[in-house]
């Protein structure tokens, strides 16, 4: 299960993201994704509480700064814990998507 | 995707399939069921493994029996397990895929005889619109510098390992976005995981080969 929420700090809109990215929760991550992303031209995700994610989270991450790219609008992951960062560096996540230490506002 | 993987090797003008690897049409059937199998939700991977989340039925015959298999395997099989048996599956894969697409008008079964004895297998294709498109993802998905479609990072995937890149782009192409095409076929762990297990598995065919010799 994921838990998100969502708010506005100079320009950004963050969705801080907390819990588990796994195939159950996939959809949900990317509804809350995309919805900020349509909404919004600076969208920071904030993965410093998600704990887990899986190849069906991450597609959902991709298809999210897919619809981002589409948009021409700012998309970038943050904060991600090494847990979770370990998985992005095995798929080579940095290569399609922005990921920051640190939330950029 | 599986469908899709068997479009990516039929030779539009000859209407046979091809690979360029003697175990390229191997990895490409058995990472498409497994994608099929991500793509409906029955399966998930994280960096280590493939996780059966559900065996309840889907819409495809093919999925519900490769998925009946691997959960007949026990509880923890290790994901060459469940390669190995759809591996010696893989050409029940390719005929139900072939089959599929010739009742769909796609593509046409013809047989024939070569020397009199040698039954020759073709799969002319009837309409290329949806072969097409698919050979256009791949290419758009290597030559953009987007951020590709999940469903076609899995072809990319596919289709690599198999040597079928170089059918759809120039050699000068293949060799500009080398990086591009390795960043892609390294996304996904079904595409790492079954690329690691076929090539465990040509070792050990090769050495047991040779004994034989």
């Amino acid at each position: 299960m994921i838990q998100t929420t969502e708010e506005s700090r100079n320009g950004w809109q963050i969705v801080s993201v907390a819990g588990r990215a796994d195939s159950e929760a996939a959809s949900a991550l990317e509804t809350a994704l995309r919805s900020a992303v349509e909404g919004n031209s600076r969208v920071a995700a904030d993965f410093s509480a998600l704990t887990y994610i899986s190849s069906a989270g991450l597609r959902s991450v991709v298809q999210a700064a897919r619809a981002a790219q589409a948009r021409q609008s700012e998309f970038v992951i943050c904060s991600v814990n090494p847990m979770v960062r370990k998985v992005f560096d095995v798929s080579g996540l940095d290569k399609f998507i922005k990921i920051h230490g640190e939330l950029p506002c | 995707m599986l469908e899709e993987a068997v479009l990516l090797a039929v030779d539009e003008e000859s209407g046979g399939l091809r690979a360029t690897r003697p175990y390229g049409a191997a990895y490409a059937l058995v990472g498409a069921v497994f994608f099929d199998l991500a793509l409906a939700h029955r399966i998930d991977t994280d960096t280590d493994a493939i996780q059966i989340l559900d065996c309840s039925p889907t819409s495809s015959p093919t999925l519900d029996r490769v998925l009946s298999i691997m959960s007949q395997l026990g509880h923890s099989p290790s994901v060459r397990d469940w390669i190995e048996q759809i591996y010696y599956r893989r050409e029940d894969l390719e005929g139900e895929a072939l089959a599929s697409l010739i009742s769909q008008g796609i593509l046409r079964h013809e047989k024939s005889r070569r020397f009199w004895v040698i039954d020759v297998e073709r799969f002319p294709v009837l309409d290329n619109h949806l072969q097409r498109d698919v050979r256009q993802r791949v290419v758009d998905a290597i030559l953009s510098d987007t951020i590709p479609d999940t469903r076609d990072i899995m072809l990319v995937s596919i289709a690599e390992p198999c040597g079928l890149l170089g059918y759809l782009l120039t050699d000068a192409q293949l060799a500009g976005r080398r990086e591009r095409i390795q960043a892609l076929c390294k996304f996904e762990t079904i595409s790492r995981k079954v690329a690691d297990a076929i090539n465990d598995l040509e070792r050990t065919l090769h050495h047991g080969a040779q004994r034989f010799v």
